[in-house]
């Protein structure tokens, strides 16, 4: 993802996704570790577990949601909330560690069956799974749901995978359906109530991790309001809504319709969940050591003044966790801008760079994260350790080797060109005058130039023909997977086909045919080791290419209220998994 | 107050109504002029630096907008149209309503309708609506409190001229000044709301939901708001004072035997309120439109939250909306200004 915190899922510091089956349905083979409250106890454990009902869960949160409608939000933390009031086909298990990247039946009966010519996934809905006011939910209340993100005019900000894999990418949405039943989305056939059935325009093994998408969730065509559907999106999860304010305010109650036995991955603990809005980020850290509010609901970490008394305070520390975020800090290396055409001049980059000064620029590690080698962070499957320019063993560069590297490219006393970063954001502009100092050390010299983040990619980096005008030979950014795959992560920032006009983020503009093959291998690749090897090989591949220079793998510091029990790292989201909290 | 035989008598209400009505129409091509600069500010210049409607829609479309979706914006919020279109939309919909594509179905957004907010596609006049009564209790608390200590402290000041008591309270005033309502809202917060938690959680409760907690949440904005502008009023109304006291009336109103308490207060402070209404008027009139750096210390979702929010966002409309509603305020409260300048100098005639 290009912008803070999209679908960040956190990783337990240690490399396991080698291996993990992305499409694994299994449990896992032991119970979640159930710990006291301790450092960093949530992320590989459950802290506080309890059964105990009753009380109000205050979460606090410093912006907006983009929406509360299932259909049209595309942040990690709207897509944790909206499990309390919602149910897709499929879901990412509630369990702590790497085992939360699994994904799992929700309210189907089990993942997608794939037809062999890879083209048809089937699902199949549990039985008697009803909304909040006891009408049961049928698979054209799912086709409609899927049928209502074609509608980018009314509903703009969800993602478009449905519109990119399915057959019929002119369906106008239901809005302008003139069918019987809007149900005219001919790629999406529902066979009986409780069947649906989805047909690709080519192979894409991933298709489960679509499914997972909130977007699955049903709505009842009778019921939908649109753009005002957000205000009380009816609800399939344990809670629904009571009241929404906009901008201010939205509580949840209970659901009485909720069925436990269908739902082993959420909880109907508290009474009612308070969401309040636009809160001050430093009063939201004062609410949570105060217990004025419980969650901070963006889960990317307390602020400076915050982090500062955490680490300084053993009591405090002892409710933290520093968890990966996913996010990966990186910058660009535009592969049309001279004299970075040539790999040699990109790989001088990539061993000139400071790797520690990289780090210390976005907070050091616990604040900042851990100095990166690879484009893929260890929270993503297919994740392998490598590297190729001692990012982790020479953390200050190799100047001597990018030296060598510039006098192949030809350009052995340096060259020029222009840095871009994003203006509002100070570690951006620390990064970018920290690595303007390393580069400078062998000839490379960088003018920096900030640019907006709110245009950042509309506007300038994220247009070729104006990284080309401007000579922005390399460019800051950051990147967060849609899901925890391989090509969740990487298609996107690496894929040629990813290339566009405007709103771009293929940024360097990498075009390998080798790559693209992989991918194009990948989609079809049904054996879930075998697609995760293609991952690291093409991670490999692009570091080879040297059009990414890694910075850290982003770490938040998370603070957890002592009163909140079950309290664990839901590894795909990365942060506190909210469909399972409750209060003491 | 002394009677002058020959002096004109205050003009009466009915009297001032031609008055009245003159403002309140220029009031209307003021706000209409505000809209247009507000609007041009926000749409043309951005036009004319090279933006085109695409760059402009691709905003409001999410992560990873794909043409398709930016084009349907465009056509769905008017960027597509000419922007004398698209402000004469505006102005009609203040006047007669508009009516809006929710989806399913077209929902009718009654005058005066400033539009949908781009980001949420929520009418723009309902919520600011909703976050006018938590500036209103914001201004107008800190107003009584401000004007109350304010001007008690700088009349005593002007009595108590070169005395400590003097050299303290405008020192303080000094401070009150100085200080930022950030610095002092946060230090209050730490101090009275976290450290020792005299109010707790701070959060605006409604006047009608809970009285009591409205009153108490918002003491700590209050007097971190009314800190500011009683150090002003203190030193205006100190100096007003001074100027006033040392004029002979006064030395008559004394001479002819008047208790002390009345020379200062009907002849003294009254004298000196004119520029001290003038003041209040406008900074009521600004307040209400929106107490922006104490709203978002304290996280009260009032009008300068809102309207913080809407210029980062950048929506148009939530923009337009609060800098007319704002630009109202002002000019009526400078209208009643001017009213209470003939209540309390009869020689001010219209």
């Amino acid at each position: 993802m290009k912008r803070r915190r999209i679908f960040p899922f956190a990783a337990a510091g240690v490399a396991v996704a080698l291996g993990l089956a992305a499409c694994g349905g299994s449990s896992n083979k032991s119970a979640p570790q159930q710990k006291s409250s301790a450092y960093n106890a949530a992320i590989n454990g459950v802290v506080n577990p309890s059964s105990h009902k009753g009380g109000t869960l205050t979460f606090d949160l410093s912006s907006v949601p983009d929406s509360t409608d299932m259909g049209n939000t595309y942040y990690a933390f709207m897509w944790n909330t909206v499990r309390l009031y919602s149910r897709a086909l499929v879901t990412y298990k509630s369990v702590p560690g790497a085992a939360g990247n699994t994904i799992m039946p929700d309210l189907a009966t089990s993942l997608g069956q794939v037809s062999s010519d890879g083209l048809t996934w089937t699902y199949h809905l549990k039985p008697n799974i009803k909304f909040e006011d006891g009408t049961t939910v049928t698979s054209q209340d799912v086709k409609y749901a899927v049928e209502r993100t074609y509608a980018k005019d009314v509903l703009p900000n969800g993602p478009s995978y449905f519109k990119l894999l399915l057959k019929d990418p002119s369906y106008p949405g239901p809005y302008k359906d003139k069918t019987p039943g809007k149900m005219g989305l001919t790629s999406i056939t529902t066979p009986d109530a409780s069947t649906i059935v989805f047909h690709l325009a080519k192979p894409f093994s991933e298709f489960d991790y679509v499914a997972a998408l909130p977007q699955t969730a049903p709505v009842p065509p009778a019921k939908d309001k649109g753009a005002n559907y957000q205000l009380h999106p009816v609800s399939t999860g344990p809670y629904m809504f009571q009241s929404y304010q906009p901008d201010k305010q939205f509580v949840l109650v209970k659901n009485p319709n909720w069925d436990p036995a269908t739902d082993p991955n959420r909880k109907q603990l508290v009474n009612k969940f308070v969401f309040n809005l636009n809160v001050n980020a430093d009063t939201i850290d004062q609410n949570l050591f105060h217990n004025f509010a419980q969650v901070d609901m963006a889960g990317t970490g307390v602020q400076a003044a915050g982090r500062a008394r955490v680490l300084s305070n053993p009591a405090l520390k002892a409710n933290a966790d520093d968890a990966l975020s996913g996010f990966l800090w990186f910058t660009y290396i535009n592969t049309k801008v001279k004299p970075l055409d040539n790999v040699h001049c990109r790989r001088a980059v990539e061993y000139a760079a400071d790797k520690t000064a990289y780090q210390t620029a976005y907070g050091g590690p616990v604040a900042g994260g851990d100095i990166a080698s690879t484009v893929m962070p260890p929270t993503v499957t297919g994740y392998q350790k490598f590297d190729l320019y001692e990012a982790t063993t020479k953390p200050h560069g190799d100047v001597a080797k990018a030296k060598q590297e510039l006098s192949a490219c030809g350009h052995a006393s340096g060259f020029s060109t222009t840095m871009a970063y994003r203006s509002d954001r100070p570690k951006e502009k620390a990064t970018a005058t920290a690595e303007q100092q390393a580069l400078s050390r062998v000839g490379i010299k960088l003018t920096l130039q900030g640019y907006p983040s709110g245009k950042y990619f509309t506007d300038f980096a994220g247009v070729p023909n104006f990284v080309h005008s401007h000579n922005l030979g390399l460019d800051i950014g950051g990147w967060a997977p849609d899901w925890p795959t391989g090509y969740g992560f990487l298609y996107y920032i690496t894929a040629g086909p990813a290339i566009s006009p405007a709103g771009n983020t293929n940024i360097e503009e990498l075009n390998d045919p080798a790559v693209n093959s992989m991918f194009d291998k990948a989609v079809k690749t049904t054996d879930t080791a075998a697609r995760n090897a293609i991952w690291s090989q093409i991670d490999r591949r692009v570091m080879s290419d040297a059009v990414i220079l890694p910075g850290v793998y982003a770490k938040s510091l998370l603070y957890r209220n002592p009163n909140l029990t079950n309290v664990s790292l839901q590894q795909y989201y990365a942060m506190y998994d909210y469909a399972t909290l409750g209060l003491k | 107050m002394l009677r002058c035989p020959g002096c004109p008598r205050a003009p009466g209400l009915r009297a001032m109504i031609p008055f009245i009505v003159r403002r309140l129409v220029i009031t209307v091509f003021l706000l209409l002029v505000v809209s247009m600069i507000t609007f041009a500010i926000f749409f043309l210049v951005p036009r004319l630096a090279g933006q085109n409607s695409y760059q402009l829609a691709v905003q409001y479309v999410g992560r990873n907008p794909t043409p398709a979706a930016v084009h349907a914006i465009e056509r769905k919020l008017g960027f597509d149209q000419p922007l004398v279109v698209q402000y004469g939309r505006f102005v009609r919909g203040i006047v007669l309503g508009a009516h809006y594509d929710a989806g399913p179905d077209k929902t009718y957004c009654p005058p005066p309708c400033f539009g949908y907010s781009f980001r949420n596609q929520q009418p723009v006049w309902p919520m600011m609506l909703s976050d006018l009564p938590v500036t209103a209790s914001l201004a107008f608390g800190a107003a009584v409190l401000w004007l109350v200590f304010g001007t008690a402290i700088g009349v005593l000041s002007a009595l108590r001229r070169g005395t400590v008591f003097d050299r303290a309270a405008m020192g303080i005033a000094l401070a009150g000044v100085s200080l930022p309502i950030f610095f002092t809202g946060l230090v209050a917060l730490e101090l009275f709301s976290f450290k020792w938690p005299i109010f707790p959680n701070v959060q605006y409760v409604g006047l009608t939901q809970n009285p009591l907690l409205w009153a108490r949440n918002l003491i700590l904005p209050w007097t971190t708001l009314a800190f500011l502008y009683a150090a002003l009023y203190a030193r205006l109304t100190r100096a007003g004072m001074l100027e006033t006291m040392g004029e002979d009336y006064i030395r008559t109103a004394r001479a002819k035997g008047l208790a002390e308490r009345k020379v200062i207060v009907k002849h003294g402070l009254r004298a000196a309120l004119t520029p001290i209404v003038t003041i209040f008027g406008m900074d009521l009139g600004l307040l209400l439109g929106g107490a922006v750096l104490t709203e978002f210390t304290f996280s009260m979702h009032g009008l300068g939250l809102f309207t913080v929010l809407a210029i980062q966002n950048n929506d148009l409309p939530e923009i337009l909306g609060v800098v007319m509603l704002a630009a109202f305020f002002v000019v009526i409260a400078n209208l009643i200004v001017d009213i209470l300048y003939a209540v309390v100098d009869p020689r001010v005639r219209y």
